[in-house]
């Protein structure tokens, strides 16, 4: 299965020590995700209907398993409703009234591919779709735990990931880059260190290696425990490529043998080596200059600091250093703006952990020693580790992953793009391939899928384009009541579901509508004024400095600093995750402090104002045509008769002040509705 | 485990049971859970919901009274004799070894200057820190064996709220009303009421919902004229233009929505409950309803126990209400302004003691004449206790490996002393209970099974107590 770690024949010295290599049952070997990748004919059919149907190998499997539980697909949704869909589906925004009359209008049979290949190539599809790996990886702007410290460069990590989405970069090598960017160009790390700026290509793999570094870090007052903290750093840097990569619950093997997958703890522990030499690494992005200006600031203050730790140390019995740790702190506050830097990992071979087995995956309680290797039952049996001094240990990993051998790096990530498509995935439990996780609702579909990925050579948006240019995507979501009882829940996706927007696109969605929404792209993540009473409650309130330029408050979400120990109140009552697991579905909950936060929350009477304002000024006097606009702006469509008299009955009023009020109401409440809020 | 499998659930299900409030439920798990109890309920999703063990269920409702920082076991509620004989000496090798924040090394013992009596007719011995606690001991079960696996604030008090010393998983709160829903439409199920004087160290993501749907998370009562985000009309709005604008809302989502689609049935739901809200929640705040003599004996007015005194009045007014979990904090800010004694254990414990102790003794009385401490239970507690060796000359450092917390109310056996540390106070040897087997009784008391209370994904439980606990047998 992986020639990298199978051609190995190396093994440690100090065999005594060595933990046994697992030995997995016939059974466990049978598990259908550890399985080779199926090649499943594409189904054919002789009903006309089922012809016309299944126009594309993606209808043909999807109707195929549908028929099997005896239903049939929903009909074509309208256009209208069509190119709103999959204009959130892409950006994460509204279509203009423009874009969707000139969809509507386009009678070539080309009109949706068009429509398709437009977003696909828009500059907004990657800040949308790279929301959705910087879930699964968990990125944050801050360290979590006790200081919560800030981490001002992490952001290049998360353009990285929008560009890449952005420029279709092959799954493979997104994969490689981030497991592996700092060895795979590691000459940079060298000669930076003397002065010179990276060169971009080679920026960008260190940036990506940032995924090594993504997790909470725990620093604490007194004594540090070194090994702990590399204890869990060495975890974080394991598990999300179990979870965000393979699919698989491997942090599970941490503490015991995996009580349902054929993960042996020994497997753990050898997958950790991998990781063993890598050490956070900040690499200086400035002249030679401003490094010196920025040290002659910094050096006082530093050697102050020192001088208070030592202090620290000395006081053995612990005397005075809640005096000296404020001391310490205020310090720290003193010290000039960071330089900019890439926020990497570097190996250190002479500082290389020694991996051992540890009971209950505790650090002190140390077992038998291991070197690396990817989880046995992966490979032929009693394939040895490579040595603990393999020069690129990390490549070596990334290797296997991206193998288009492996079992599971296309399969799980064809099943996020699906998910994030269709509300669902083919796999219920997107980071769950193993026993307890659901099985696929369509294995032949998602094999296909996998090997189409593979086969594309990793083409992400090759992947969205087949399953966007499918019937099965162009149904309607309304279901007919026999599909809904059968599947209340779409796993045969005989209907396209109905999906709310997630946090990110409600707000996006309420800037871009009121025509408030600053589409400048990247850098430094932006902090935003918030209610005080919060900013209080952060442990160092300092460290929320809202932007100066007040232009800065309206930019897309996934540019909001994402701060672990503040979820701004809003992204939090809409299931926005909270950034300290990776989250490869997000929750739906429906309830009140939504309404609250959507009728009496700062965010939505500003820009409510802002959209009464747009639709006096665009559609004139005539509230007939304003609420034309209104309707044609947030729900993509006309308004129908019904709303159209309750809202002029709204709108109707006395004196210009009511009018205007009325108007800030009547944009509010367009807001809250579900023809706003949903996408059908 | 830096990963956690976040539950995929079948999520129209979910949206047709979750009615929104505060309080929403989510029946689906139930069903999944229970399908036999979740029967009897489905007619009405905004019930609260009965426990899963009904036989255990004693308490309906949590008080969870967090000392944050790290009160001192001995000197409140564990005398050490033997400390205050070895005092300014070497621990004695036989006591064995401990690790501490700060306190490295040539440490000496140090007595408590605290002089302890006994109290009620359990006869049990607390210290003259707390005189009215002291007073309502009958009442309390002293449980003085808990200890934990953390020294550092951050990591102790996820695990102390989460069972986690890492962040992300859902707190005792949110299991709770996760649970057993609420039984309060107006108001929040799940309630903290942090320290006016700052914040902890483990921050939002310690009492958080973690990986639990948004609905169970919980809302902060901040300190200041407006405790809850977004309670208040936005200014220049009025209360008939917002019952205006809500009826333009439900007409144009009528508008557009097919009769019977419970999804969005559920979303108009959440705005009528917005509203009550709106309406209810703040008659809360409003004490002045309350006697004068229950405002005295809650410290209301007198000035170091004002602030935890009306807070904790609140409490009670929550709980009769309906409020499930309820977590006022003593304790915020810089570690002096918490229980978190380094520097001087005498000035530290002496002002926390006096700005808390009335007001918890008044708390229990309160719910007790209203009878409502059978089914409300009161946790005392912080996320470690204090170093028999000094830091300093008189302060106390960190210290998880035996440490006192209380319960009283909610089915639990009062006028007894569960467990015991060792002569000096350094390690729990009898009956020891792990902060996970306080969870487990929290949720027997609550009739809650920590092997069925789990998230569920395809059997793969999520236990609260991530290992399984034990329920602490002398009390309940």
């Amino acid at each position: 299965m992986s020639l990298v770690i199978a051609s190995a024949t190396f093994l440690l010295a100090a065999a005594s020590s060595i933990a046994p290599l697992g030995k997995y049952t016939a059974a466990e070997h049978r598990e259908w995700s550890f399985q080779p990748r199926l090649h499943p004919a594409v189904p054919s059919f002789s009903d006309p209907a089922d012809k016309a149907f299944a126009k594309t190998a993606v209808d043909a499997f999807v109707l195929a398993r549908m028929k099997k539980e005896g239903l049939a697909p929903a009909p074509e949704a309208d256009r209208a409703t069509l190119i709103r869909r999959v204009t959130f589906d892409l950006t994460g925004l509204p279509p203009t009234p423009k874009e969707v009359d000139a969809f509507v209008k386009d009678r070539s049979a080309k009109a949706w591919e068009k429509v398709v290949d437009r977003l696909l190539a828009s500059e907004h599809y990657g800040e949308h779709w790279g929301q959705h790996w910087l879930d699964v990886v968990r990125y944050s702007d801050t360290d979590g735990y006790e200081y919560d410290t800030h981490r001002p460069d992490a952001w290049r990590y998360r353009d990285y990931v929008i560009r890449a989405f952005n420029n279709d970069k092959p799954y493979d090598l997104f994969i490689q880059q981030q497991v592996a960017g700092d060895e795979i160009a590691p000459k940079q790390c060298a000669q930076a260190a003397h002065g010179p700026l990276c060169a971009s290509e080679e920026d960008e793999m260190l940036i990506a290696a940032g995924f090594n570094r993504l997790g909470p870090v725990r620093k604490n007052a007194g004594n540090q425990q070194v090994a702990s903290s590399r204890n869990e750093q060495l975890t974080e840097m394991t598990n999300i490529v179990g979870a965000a990569i393979l699919g698989v619950t491997l942090g599970c093997s941490r503490c015991h043998d995996h009580k349902f997958d054929p993960f042996r703890q020994s497997d753990y522990y050898r997958m950790q080596g991998f990781f063993a030499a890598a050490q956070p690494y900040d690499l200086i992005q400035a002249s030679a200059e401003e490094q010196k200006a920025w040290q002659e600031k910094a050096a006082p203050i530093q050697k102050e600091m020192m001088a208070v730790r030592k202090e620290i140390a000395a006081h053995k019995d612990g005397s005075g250093v809640t005096e000296l740790q404020k001391k310490l702190d205020d310090l720290e506050d003193e010290m000039p703006p960071a330089l900019p830097s890439i926020f990497t990992v570097r190996d250190d071979f002479s500082n290389r952990t020694e991996i051992h087995v540890l009971a209950r995956g505790d650090y002190q309680n140390k077992g038998d020693r291991v070197a690396m290797r990817v989880p046995g039952i992966f490979l032929p049996p009693d394939t040895p580790e490579l040595p603990e001094n393999t020069p690129k240990p990390r490549v070596e990993l990334a290797k296997w992953l991206t193998s288009p051998d492996n079992p599971l790096t296309a399969r799980v990530m064809v099943n996020r793009i699906w998910q994030y498509h269709f509300g669902r995935g083919i796999v219920g439990t997107p980071n769950d391939f193993g026993r307890m996780g659901e099985a696929p609702t369509n294995p032949e579909l998602l094999d296909y899928l996998a090997n189409e990925f593979v086969a594309s050579g990793w083409s992400v948006k090759h992947m969205q384009k087949l399953i966007l240019m499918s019937n099965t995507y162009r149904q309607s979501s309304h279901a007919a009541k026999a599909a809904l009882d059968k599947d209340p829940d779409g796993r045969y996706v005989e209907r396209f579901p109905r999906q709310r927007l997630e946090a990110e696109e409600i707000r996006d969605a309420m800037l871009a509508v009121a025509g408030d929404l600053n589409w400048k792209a990247g850098g430094a993540p932006v902090m935003v004024p918030i209610d005080k009473s919060l900013v209080d409650a952060l442990y160092k309130p300092s460290q929320w400095q809202p932007s100066k330029d007040t232009a800065e408050y309206d930019r897309r979400s996934v540019y909001l600093i994402a701060k672990r120990n503040l979820e701004l109140p809003f992204m939090q009552v809409f299931d926005a995750p909270d950034m300290q697991v990776s989250c490869p579905r997000r929750e739906v909950s429906t309830h009140a402090p939504q309404a609250l936060e959507m009728l009496n929350g700062d965010l939505a009477n500003q820009q409510a104002a802002i959209f009464a304002a747009r639709l006096r000024k665009e559609a004139g006097r005539s509230h007939r045509r304003q609420i034309e606009l209104a309707y044609k702006l947030a729900a993509g469509r006309a308004p129908k008769p019904a709303e159209m008299q309750a809202a002029l009955k709204f709108l109707a009023a006395k004196t210009p002040d009511e009018e205007s009020r009325a108007r800030e109401q009547f944009a509010l409440a367009m807001f809250n509705l579900n023809a706003f809020l949903y996408v059908n | 485990m830096a990963e956690h499998v976040r539950i995929t659930r079948n999520r129209r299900e979910f949206l047709t049971h979750a009615f929104g409030g505060f309080g929403a439920l989510a029946f689906a798990d139930l069903l999944m859970r229970n399908e036999a109890r979740a029967a009897t309920l489905s007619g009405n999703p905004l019930a609260p919901r009965p426990p899963e063990m009904p036989d255990k269920a004693k308490a309906k409702a949590v008080v969870f009274l967090f000392m944050a920082g790290g009160p001192s076991h001995l000197d409140t509620f564990d005398p050490k004799p033997l400390l205050t004989k070895l005092n300014g000496q070497k621990r004695p090798a036989e006591f064995g070894e401990a690790k501490y924040q700060f306190v490295t090394g040539n440490a000496k013992l140090l007595a408590s200057k605290r002089t302890f009596k006994k109290y009620g007719k359990s006869g049990i011995e607390v210290s003259d820190l707390l005189p009215h606690t002291a007073s309502m001991i009958d009442d309390i079960a002293v449980i003085r064996s808990v200890h934990g696996d953390m020294v550092v604030h951050s990591a102790a008090q996820y695990q102390l709220f989460t069972g986690r010393i890492i962040p992300g998983f859902p707190s005792m709160g949110a299991w709770t009303l996760y649970g057993l829903g609420s039984e309060s439409e107006s108001l929040p199920g799940y309630v903290v009421m942090p320290d006016p004087h700052g914040a902890l160290e483990a921050g939002q993501p310690m009492y958080s919902n973690g990986f639990l749907p948004a609905i169970y998370q919980p809302t902060m009562f901040r300190p200041g004229a407006k405790p809850v985000l977004n309670l208040d009309l936005p200014q220049g709005t009025t209360r008939d233009q917002r019952i205006k604008t809500l009826d333009l809302i439900k007409q144009l989502d009528r508008a557009d929505m097919n009769p019977g689609d419970a999804e969005l049935e559920a979303r108009l739901n959440a705005y009528d409950l917005a509203f009550r809200m709106q309406t209810e929640a703040p008659e809360i705040f409003n004490l002045s309803t309350e006697s004068q003599q229950t405002l005295e004996m809650y410290g209301i007015g007198k000035p170091q126990t004002d602030d935890f005194g009306r807070r904790l009045l609140l409490t009670r007014r929550l709980i009769e209400k309906g409020v499930r979990f309820v977590c006022p904090v003593s304790g915020g800010g810089p570690g002096n302004m918490q229980w978190d004694a380094h520097d001087d254990i005498e000035e530290n414990h002496i002002r926390m003691a006096s700005q808390t102790d009335q007001p918890i003794a008044a708390l229990l009385k309160d719910l007790k004449q209203r009878g409502l401490l059978d089914s409300t239970l009161v946790v005392w507690g912080g996320e470690f206790g204090r170093s028999p060796e000094s830091q300093g000359s008189k302060g106390r450092d960190h210290h998880n490996l035996g440490f006192t917390m209380w319960m009283a109310g909610g089915g639990v056996k009062g006028g007894q002393v569960i467990g015991a540390t060792d002569a000096i106070g350094l390690k729990a040897i009898e009956s020891p209970y792990h902060i996970r087997d306080v969870h487990t009784t929290i949720l027997n008391q609550l009739g809650l099974n920590q092997d069925v209370l789990s998230y569920l994904h395809q059997g793969r439980k999520e236990r609260l107590t991530e290992i399984r606990g034990e329920v602490i047998k002398q009390i309940v």
